[in-house]
Parts: C-alpha cells; structure tokens; sequence
C-alpha cells in the first residue's frame, strides 16, 4: 500500500511539474470540440469538413463532441466549466446571444473567448407546396388579409424564429408561430403542409427542384448564383440582411500564446480550398474572422440581438 | 394492518405526482404559446395520479379479500447486503472518476467489485484479479480513446 | 427496376464497396452489442472515414452498421439481459429467459434469422413502395403523431401480465420523467428545484441502460451470495449447440407473426421520430395480443424473439425509405447519413431515386447484402460469444458496468449522464423488486418529449381541440388506442379468472 501511495505521489508531483510548460508545447493531446447539436444537423455539418483541416494545421486530432439539449444551452453550460487549456473548442452560432436574452441561460458569449469566425448561411423564407402563393407579393397581400392565420414553423427565441419576425415587422404583417426544433421536423410539416412558411437554407434547393417546397426569398445581400431565381428581400423592398453566422470560442482564461496557436491554424484551415467547397454544399460561404476582428464583430452581434429580442418581446427583464 | 408493497409503492407516487402538481401552477406562461409549460406535465401528473390511486385500492382490496394470517410464500434468500455494496462502489467510482481520471478510477473500480462479489484466497487470485482490472481500463481506454473518438474524463487531481 | 437493383448488387459486390459493407456490417454488430454503445455513436464513429471514401462506398458502410447494429443488439439482450441498442429492448424479454433456460444458441439464431427475414422483407418493400409508402407518411401531421404516440403507449402498458394498473402507472413514471427539465417549446426549467443538474433533464439513453444494466446485474448479485440449486446449476450449462434448419423452421413456421411484425417494424420506420427503439416493442405486443397463449409470453418462447428482432430490421428499411423518399431523416442514425450525402454534396429529396439511381439502388443493395454478411458475422462470432455466459458473475458485473459508464459518457461528453445512468439505475432496480414493467415505463420515456411537443404544435397551429378526432387519421388511431386498452382488459380479466391468484409478497 505504501508504495502505491509513493507513486502516486510522483504521478502527481510530475504532472504539476509539466503545468507550466504546457503553453509552450500546446497542443500535446486531442482537442475536443463541443457542438451542441445533434450529430447530422446543419451546425455538424458545417464543422465536421472543418475538424480535419485544422487538425492538419494544429497537429493534434480534432475530436467533435455532440453535447446536446437544451436549445444547445447544455452545451454552452459544458464548454464554460471546460478548463482554459486550449483542448476545448466550443462551436457556436447567434443563438449564443438570443438563448441569453431569451433567459434560457447564464452563460453568455462574453463567458469565452474569440479564436475565429468561419461561415455565414443565409436564410430562404421557404413555403409549403401546399400554400397558393407564388411570389412574395402574394404571400404579403394574404398575410394582410388574414393576420395571425399563416403559420410559420420555427424554433422559438432562436435565429429561425428572428428572421420571420424580422420579415414580420419589416412588412407590416403577423404571423402565427408553431414550435418546431430542427430544420429536419420543419421540412417534414412543410412538405406535408402542417406549417405554410419556414427558414430554411440553400440545402434544401432539391425539393425546390422537385417542385415540393417555394422559395420565396433569401435575406442575402445579392442572388446566390446556386439558386439565382430566388429575390433577395433587399430587391423586394425589405432591408433585410439576415445569415447564421458560426464561429469558434473557447473558455475564458485560456493562455494567450495557447490562443494565438489556434487563431493562426484555425485561419489557415478556413483558406483552405477544401473548406469553401465542403460550405458551397451546406448552402454557406466561407466568412472567415480572426480573432482579433471576430471579438469586436461579437459585441456588436450582441448589442442587435439584444435590441431585436427585446422589440420582438421575446427578451426577458 | 400492514400495507402492501404496491400500497407503498402507490402511496410515494401519489405522494410525488400531488406535489409536482402545486408545483406545476407555478410555472410562467409563454409568448406565442397558448398553453404553458405546465399544460402537459399537469396531464401527466393527473394520470399519475389516478393510476397510483387505483393501485392502492386494487392492493388494499386485494389483501382484504384474502385472510392477513397467510404465511407469505417461501423467498429464496437474497443477498441484499451485497446489492447495497455494489450500489456504494459504483457511487464511489462515479465520484473518484473525474478526480482520478478514467484510467485510474477504472482500474480502482473493477478491482474493487470483483474482490467484493468474490474474495481472492490465493495469492495467484489477486493477481489474476489485478490482471483483470488493469487490463479492462487500458483495453477500453485504448479502443475509445484512440479509435472510437470518444474522450474519457480526465482526472482533475492527476491530469491522466 | 429489378434491373437497376441487380446492377446495384453487382456493384456492390465488387472489392472496393463490398470491403467498407463488410467493415460497416462488423463495427455495427460490435457496437449493437455492446451496451451503452448505439447505433448512433457508433455511425457517427465511422462517419471521418467516409470523407475519403467515395459516396457510395461511405453509405454503403453506414447502411452496413445501421443492419449489424440492430442485429447486434441482440446478442447482449440474449446473453446478459441488457439490451445492447434500445432497438432489442423486447429482445430481453423472452431471449433472456431462453438462454438462462440453457438455450443461448437457440434464442441467438433466432434472434438472427428472424433479423434476416425481417429485414429481406423490409427491403422488399423498401424497393416496391417508397414512394406511396412516404407520401402517407407526410399526411401525418402534429395531430396524427399525437394519436398516434397515445395508441403506443395503450398497446403496451397492456403488455405487463401481473398487473394493467403497474403498466399505466409505470408509462406515467416514464413519462414524468420526459417531462423533468427543460420544457422542449420554450426551454423553460420544469421541477428543477433550482438545480442545474437536473434542469439538462433525463436524456433517454443513460436512463435506459441505468434501468436495464443495473436491474440485470444487481438481480443476479442478489443471487451471488445464495448456494446454487441443483438445477440451477444444470441450467448454468448452456447449450451452444443449434440446428439452423430447425430454427428457420420455427421462424417461417410463423408466417403470419413474421409478417405483421415485419410491417408494424416497417411502418414505425417510415413515420419520422419514432425509430426502432417503439418498434420492437409494439410488434412484440402485436405478438402478445394474436397470440393463443399471451401468458406464456416472456418465459423464453421463440414468438417474442421472432417479433422483436424481425421489426428492428425491417425498421431500418423503413427509415431507408423515408430518407429516400424525402430527404427527411427519421431517427438519430439517417440524420448522420443524410449529413454525409450533404458533405458528399448529394441532394437529398424527391429527386434522390430518380437523379442517383446508381446510388438509390446502392444503397438497397447494401441493405440486402448487409443482412448476408450479418448472419455471417454473428456465425463466425456465436462461438465466442457465447463464451460471455460462462464468465463469472464477478468478471462480468464490473466489465459490464464499466462499458455502461463508458456508454452513458460518450453520449453527451459529460458526466452530468453518468450520474443519471446510476440514478436511475437504484431506481430502477427498486421498481422491479417491487414488480413494475419495465417496458411500458421505456416506451413513455421514449415517446414522452415527443407527445407534448406535438401536443403543443397541434393546440399552436389551431386551437380546435375536436381535431384530434375529427381527422381521418388522427380519430382512428385513437379509435385504436381505446380498442387496445379495452382488449387488454378483457384478456387480463379472462386471465386472472383462469388463474388461481397469488399471495401477493410482502416487503
């Protein structure tokens, strides 16, 4: 027994002995990303191409982490209380700020800090085959006929609920709201028409095709060339510019040298050519921030998400 | 008269389905949503409800219909001291898991259990017993750890 | 399209797509068996190899785990009593009994070829009717799911013989336990008492094998103390011995069950969001209720086998076709492989069968080869693994516990799930000794978050609560759902007249 405790006596006193030097020799082991969805969701989607490209860069595996529940806040909760050590990587979305406001959680974005943003997907105001309209034009002209009768699919206080709020108010028109969580479940009542409107993206373009679903409008600054039918809401009239943007943070007090290392790998991984076309098949385009410019743009995303929550009457006092 | 076992079972979940009950009156309502949070639940709790009372009634009808001085069927003996034990090492490793990380608190464990549910005699026992247990914590760690992606905890106290 | 599918078979038998079917089949019956790893984990596993792969050589190793994964399950549900994926939960039911009666081999190859059966059925209508299949499925809106969740959970809270008031009262504890946490429409914390832990919620898996694992192995330590009777010890000598030709007799000696199974497993898939987890259960209770001897069912008889494990694979077929049909992934495991058509850059949708016929048939002949390679695997591995019931109980217990927490850990990456999995592991162990079904409270765990979210959807999207009954679909299902309660009734009455009542045991 005695010498059991002797060595692990020494284990310990070792691994305190190599503390200091971690920073320097960083990373030395598999680095877990946290994302906090479902594995085959639109977010996983989007960093999984990306894992292996970073690890080529950082040189230690890129292990993805799908921490679950909650609006993605159980995730967010996980990767707080992770240790700033660099070997977590937290993958998040605007619903950072809006799950805040929305009094969902504590965390908050300013819990971590910024290594890089990486994509922005534009949003597709997409309708059911079911629905008479063929335009946006027409779908306004019912809207204002019948206020609060069009049903809209959306996951409530999330980014697929802002962006037809946006559109609601920008248009002078109401909606009514059903909870739906995912895109997959949402695709699956607007095929069946059991919703009339929905956010979508670009990757749903072959139901479009097949004449199963509308695109009605994309909240992007120009038409994308996949899909150049489509009117943006700018042409429409509607100042609107709307696109989840994701990015990658990790937990507050991870050393600035362990952070430098994963803002220089992490942008190298995002130029990679590989990168822009695994995001031309998620409907997304490579957005790319570094660290220094991804901090500031966070702020900002938080002060309008705030004021957007709080007009909505979604935000909490 | 002494309750039945489904009459105790039945009372502690009448018990809990009555207090989630109040409790449920107290949740907020929502924006956009008709029905609150507690809409459901309160269906559940109901149901519950009635189900743990129809249990009672059923068991206590039951031991009314029968005479109270029925010697109960012979049980075979059970070794519920044991049971309590193992409950206890398992809490144990679940405890020491992210303190000693996976590798450690692992080994610990299965040795533990193993010489709980059957004491080595010979010195050759332990040894197969030890055997065992380093062997299952560097085997799993191995096949998780390196081939199937999976991380597992890290000790706090030792960073293995 | 018999040709395309012989072109598709012929394709996949060459090297380079037959090697990943082949991998995928193994890892997937691996992982099926081990407890706490499910098909999910182990799908999302192998999705970084698919990357290098081409298209069709990827998802022919993810259908491969998705068919060894179901069949796997059974395996650790024969021999230890745990199910190794939820999908073989009924597979513990009477396959468990059977191998503790001294007949492992038998209750395996059962399992295994009713697997086979089950899934060559399903895959035959996977090819003749995706399409009308698919389109019904989408008739099913909020109220439709709702009734029919509702029918689910009255077919099996009739399954516990000893009792039809524990079973109701069981799915209620199950579906409290949904309920606990956050709310899932506007993520409000319900009886949480102001705790984070318990605001993140009971997620199903780690409740699971808590249940199971701890009911299992606890039961048989209680016992590990005890002298050993006489037959006791002859039962302990388990006969690995079986005639594959006898066994296929029993299964296709069935036609019917084999049948009706195969289609409640097939029509649980199609329908999104309820997966092989509800199936297996369902067609055993199909079983129990066509049966002639209900009360023999869950004493280790062939039928039960023969219902669970031909739905879970027919289920996969299920999910195939709406995944096919639509693009929409109907569990946990098509979510994966649709995120891997859309990194490959495929479309999914309407379109797939017609645009991609070379990869629609592909994979359709992945998922009827995977079945071959299956029943090869497990033939190959029956001798080792049946080596797992001669372990000592000392050995077992804490392997076995050690995999559950491994399980429960990957599942969420935090040990927020290892600690549920070992409360609900007390919990359910004092269930069983106080004679709760464990099924009826499964089944409310897994439909629970999915009743009231379409609940809530249904009362969102129009407020007329007559709806419920006044859809075609909707009021028959629960037209069905009072017919089964009734039925239970009636037969547990019939039952308990026939049968002399018990001392009910004391504490």
């Amino acid at each position: 027994m005695r010498t059991v405790l002797r060595i692990l006596a020494l284990a310990t006193a070792l691994a305190a002995m190599a503390m200091p030097a971690a920073a320097q020799n960083y990373p030395e082991r598999p680095i877990k990303m946290i994302v906090p969805w479902a594995a085959g969701g639109d977010t996983d989607n989007i960093f999984r191409p990306f894992a292996p490209l970073l690890q080529k860069h950082i040189g230690q595996p890129i292990v993805i982490a799908n921490v679950t529940g909650a609006s993605g806040t159980v995730g967010a909760r996980e990767a707080k209380g992770s240790p700033p050590d660099g070997y977590t990587l937290y993958a998040v979305h605007d619903y950072i700020h809006l799950v805040h406001y929305a009094g969902v959680t504590e965390v908050k974005y300013s819990d971590f800090e910024p290594i890089c943003l990486l994509s922005a997907t534009p949003s597709v105001l997409t309708a059911s085959p079911k629905t008479p309209w063929k335009s946006w034009a027409e779908l306004a002209e019912d809207a204002k006929k019948r206020p609060g009768q069009i049903t809209v699919g959306a996951t409530l206080g999330s980014t697929s609920h802002i962006f037809p709020a946006l559109i609601e108010k920008a248009a002078g028109v109401k909606f009514k709201y059903v909870s739906y969580e995912g895109l997959a479940p949402r695709m699956n009542a607007i095929l069946g028409g059991h919703i009339d409107l929905t956010d979508s993206n670009l990757t749903q373009k072959g139901k479009v095709d097949a004449g199963q679903l509308k695109f009605l409008a994309i909240a992007a600054e120009k038409r994308d060339p996949e899909a150049p039918d489509v009117p943006t809401l700018k042409e429409l009239g509607m100042d609107i510019v709307y696109a989840v943007l994701r990015g990658l943070l990790v937990p507050k007090g991870t050393p600035a040298a362990v952070r430098a290392k994963l803002d220089e790998a992490c942008g190298k991984a995002a130029k990679e050519a590989e990168f822009a076309d695994a995001m031309k098949k998620q409907g997304t385009r490579v957005s790319y921030l570094n660290a220094a410019e991804y901090g500031p743009f966070l702020d900002k995303l938080d002060r309008e998400s705030k004021v957007i929550m709080t007009e909505l009457g979604l935000a909490k006092q | 008269m002494r309750l039945g076992r489904d009459s105790v079972a039945g009372l502690i979940f009448l018990a809990v389905s009555l207090a989630l009950l109040v409790q449920s009156f107290g949740l907020p309502q929502l924006p956009l949503v008709p029905v609150g949070p507690g809409f459901y639940p309160r269906i559940v709790l109901i149901f519950m409800a009635v189900t743990s009372a129809a249990l009672i009634v059923q068991d206590l009808l039951a031991r009314r219909a029968e005479p109270a001085d029925v010697p109960a069927p012979a049980q075979p003996q059970r070794a519920y001291g044991l049971v309590a034990l193992a409950f206890v090492i398992v809490a144990l490793y679940l405890v020491l898991l992210p303190l000693l990380g996976y590798r450690i608190a692992t080994v610990l464990f299965v040795a533990a259990l193993q010489a709980t549910l059957e004491r080595p005699t010979t010195w050759r026992q332990w040894a197969v017993l030890a055997a065992i247990a380093i062997g299952t914590s560097a085997v799993t760690y191995l096949v998780f750890e390196r081939y199937l992606t999976v991380l597992l905890p890290r000790g706090s106290w030792t960073d293995w | 399209m018999f040709e395309l599918l012989g072109h598709g078979l012929l394709t996949l038998l060459q090297w380079n797509y037959l090697v990943p079917l082949f991998a995928g089949t193994l890892i997937g019956v691996i992982g099926g068996a081990l407890p706490g790893v499910t098909i999910t984990m182990t799908i999302i596993v192998i999705l970084p190899f698919t990357y290098g792969l081409d298209p069709l050589q990827g998802l022919a190793a993810m259908t491969g785990v998705y068919v060894g994964g179901s069949a796997g399950g059974l395996v650790t549900a024969c021999l230890l009593g745990i199910p190794g994926t939820p999908s073989a939960i009924a597979a513990t039911f009477d396959g468990f009994p059977m191998a503790r009666g001294g007949a492992p081999g038998r209750a395996i190859w059962l399992g295994a070829w009713s697997s086979f059966f089950g899934g060559m059925l399903g895959g035959l209508f996977l090819i003749l009717v995706t399409g009308p299949l698919a389109a019904i499925a989408l008739q099913f809106g909020p109220w439709e799911y709702f009734s029919l969740f509702v029918l689910a959970m009255a077919m099996v809270a009739g399954l516990a013989e000893s009792s039809f008031i524990k079973g109701l009262l069981s799915t209620a504890i199950g579906l409290l336990i949904t309920v606990i946490g956050t709310d899932p429409i506007g993520s409000v914390p319900r009886f949480t008492f102001g705790s984070e832990f318990i605001s993140g919620g009971f997620p199903f898996l780690p409740v699971l094998i808590g249940i199971f694992a701890f009911a299992q192995i606890m039961s048989d330590i209680e016992k590990a103390g005890v002298p050993k009777t006489p037959e006791a010890v002859l039962a302990a000598q388990p006969s690995l011995r079986v005639s594959h030709l006898k066994v296929i007799g029993e299964i296709l000696g069935r036609p019917f069950l084999l049948l009706w199974s195969t289609v409640v497993g097939i029509l649980i898939g199609v329908l999104p969001a309820i997966g092989g987890s509800a199936a297996n259960m369902l067609a055993y209770d199909q079983a129990k209720k066509f049966s002639r001897h209900p009360e023999r069912f869950g004493t280790g008889i062939p039928e039960g086998i023969i219902a669970s494990e031909s739905s879970n694979n027919a289920n996969v077929g299920g999910s195939l076709v709406t995944i096919m049909a639509f693009g929409i992934p109907g569990d946990a495991v098509t979510a994966v492989m649709l995120g891997a058509m859309t990194i490959h850059g495929i479309q999914s949708g309407p379109l797939f069968v017609s645009q991609q016929p070379a990869l629609a048939y592909g994979i359709y002949a992945a998922y009827i080869l995977a079945h071959l390679l299956m029943v090869l695997i497990l033939a190959a591995g029956a001798p080792f693994m049946l080596q797992i019931t001669r372990v000592r109980l000392a050995v077992l217990a804490p392997v076995v516990l050690v995999l559950c927490v491994i399980g429960a850990y990957a599942l969420n990456n935090t040990m927020q799930s290892v600690y549920v999995l070992l409360i609900f592991g007390v919990f359910g162990y004092a269930l069983v000794r106080c004679g709760f079904p464990l099924a009826p409270l499964i089944l409310g765990l897994i439909l629970g978050d999915q009743i009231e979210i379409n609940l809530i959807r249904a009362i969102m999207t129009d407020d007329n609560p007559l709806l419920f009954f006044t859809r075609p679909i909707s009021g028959a299902l629960l037209l069905c759902a009072a017919l089964s309660v009734a039925l239970a009734v009636w037969q547990h009455m019939r039952h308990q007249a026939r049968t002399p009542r018990e001392g009910a045991p004391e504490f």
